[in-house]
């Protein structure tokens, strides 16, 4: 057999919207995952009823397959009166679904600090929001970003599935023009490389920030450690 | 040695019944104390006897199970109520407090992401609310008094043990605390940094300071220290001057300690290679 880039040529726009949409909601979900794990991370240290809530939460999420939380939401919500567009309720079950795996990442990220490194925050009257705040998150980002990375880029690959609930993403896209052309190899070959594209760049955009981070006694990381980063507070007591 | 203390003067610390346990293991049991102010306390012991867990009960880091801890005579962490009910305070008025108590710890935990300066000026702007002059006004004295103004902005990672040892002290003192609390500030050290950091220590027990050092360095308590505490099995069994306490220590757990240490010490200075090795 041979195969004919033309097949591919022929329909790009249809290629170019399906990775506009995948970038989007992996945009989305990354942004409100990192959110969503930022509070759940901060909460799950505390006691009682809310780490009990956590762990069910973070322990039904990472045991369903991505594929049944699609499924769940977007043909679940509706029987609750809730009736969205495929797209919200795709890029919804996609940032829940991220929220689980990057909660996991920070909170490993925490627990590795040293423990003096808080308690010293506080032994001397910050209180725990301060001690978060000035202390433990600027001290997270390098060593969370490599994990980070890695569950981004297995989330972006992820999205693929939102295909199944017809969200026009790049996998939709090449279902589309594969109906459209019957050749599958050529259509689902630029779909596999632009999906490496996409990890690719994101990796080398890693290694970019990782090194800035690490040689952090470089122009803008000594500023903000020598006086911005508190500078810029409201000085206020309590 | 013991200054006469004025009698209607408040101690700078009292702690009054302190318990701890974990789980059926009594790490603390009923310690009392008075510090006057000025006071150089040491408080010596075997390893496991409860001296690092009384200083992280004493700064409630971990919150003890029974007793008051008063700084100044106002409570910290728990406080008899209106009606003789005991009640804890709630974090807010923890952390207020909490200033007053300058803690050193053993591993230092100077912030590594922050200069020396900001480690010394950003609790102060953090938790006491200092405007920026304020704050450096203040750096700026405790740099020229420790001697580490030319390290002001370099980072913790890129100093000595000795002058990390200063700027923890800095950050203490900064916060212009009632007492000085020190955990074995030398035995995460190397040998030839003991003398200068217990210099540094006794520079600042000569200005005054209220000072408590949990320490295993016995020639330390002699030279500067007006007061010795020995505990074992998380009791204070010992209490008073440490030339008598040493020399002289009336319980037998002591004398076997002091016996201990000071054979190792005249070991270790008759055999100059042994300190190569840490």
């Amino acid at each position: 057999m041979t195969l004919d880039p033309a097949v591919v040529l022929d329909s790009w726009p249809l290629f170019v919207a399906g990775t506009v949409v995948t970038l989007q909601v992996s945009a989305i979900a990354f942004v409100g995952g990192i959110l969503l794990a930022s509070a759940i991370v901060a909460l799950s240290f505390s006691g009682g009823w809310i780490r009990v809530a956590i762990q069910v939460y973070l322990g039904v999420l990472r045991g369903v397959p991505f594929i049944v939380l699609l499924f769940l939401v977007h043909f679940g919500m509706p029987f609750a009166g809730i009736r969205m567009p495929a797209y919200f309720n795709g890029t919804l079950a996609l940032t829940l679904y991220a929220s689980a795996y990057y909660s996991e990442v920070l909170r490993a990220t925490v627990l590795g600090l040293p423990r003096g490194q808080w308690e010293s925050a506080r032994a001397i009257g910050m209180s725990r929001s301060a001690a978060t705040r000035h202390i433990i998150a600027p001290q997270m980002l390098r060593p969370a970003l490599p994990p980070t990375v890695n569950s981004t880029i297995t989330m972006i690959k992820e999205s693929s599935v939102m295909s199944a609930i017809t969200v026009g993403e790049l996998t939709y896209q090449g279902l589309v023009v594969q109906g459209n052309t019957f050749a599958p190899f050529e259509v689902f070959i630029a779909v596999a490389g632009l999906y490496w594209l996409i990890a690719f760049v994101l990796s080398r955009v890693a290694v970019a920030v990782e090194r800035a981070v690490a040689t952090g006694q470089g122009a803008s990381a000594r500023r903000n450690a020598i006086g911005e980063r508190y500078l810029a507070l409201d000085a206020r007591a309590g | 040695m013991t200054t006469p203390e004025k009698p209607e003067r408040l101690p700078a610390l009292r702690v009054t019944g302190l318990k701890k346990r974990y789980g059926a293991n009594t790490i603390l049991d009923d310690v009392s104390l008075d510090v006057p102010a000025g006071q150089v306390v040491t408080l010596v012991g075997p390893s496991g006897c409860g001296k690092s867990t009384f200083l992280r009960c004493l700064t409630w880091l971990d919150p003890p199970d029974e007793g008051f801890v008063e700084v100044e005579g106002r409570p910290f962490g728990r406080e008899v109520g209106e009606f003789g009910s005991v009640r804890l305070q709630s974090s807010r008025e923890v952390d207020r407090m909490r200033p007053r108590l300058g803690l050193v710890f053993q591993q230092l935990n100077l912030w590594p992401h922050w200069s020396v300066r900001a480690n010394v000026e950003a609790p102060l702007r953090i938790v006491l609310g200092r405007s920026l002059e304020e704050a450096r006004g203040r750096a700026d004295d405790l740099f020229a008094r420790l001697r580490i103004g030319d390290l002001a902005d370099a980072f913790p990672t890129q100093l000595s043990g000795g002058q990390r040892q200063r700027v923890a002290i800095a950050r203490a003192l900064a916060m212009n605390p009632a007492v000085m609390l020190f955990d074995e500030p030398t035995s995460a050290l190397d040998p030839e940094l003991v003398g200068e950091v217990l210099g540094a220590i006794k520079e600042l027990a000569l200005t005054g300071m209220t000072t408590l050092v949990v320490t295993h360095e016995i020639g330390f308590a002699r030279s500067v220290a007006d007061r010795l505490l020995f505990m074992d099995g998380g009791r204070i069994v010992l209490d008073g001057p440490p030339g008598a306490v040493i020399d002289d220590p009336a319980h037998p757990r002591a004398r076997a300690f002091f016996d201990k240490v000071l054979s190792r010490r005249s070991f270790i200075s008759a055999k100059p290679m042994t300190g190569e090795q840490a």
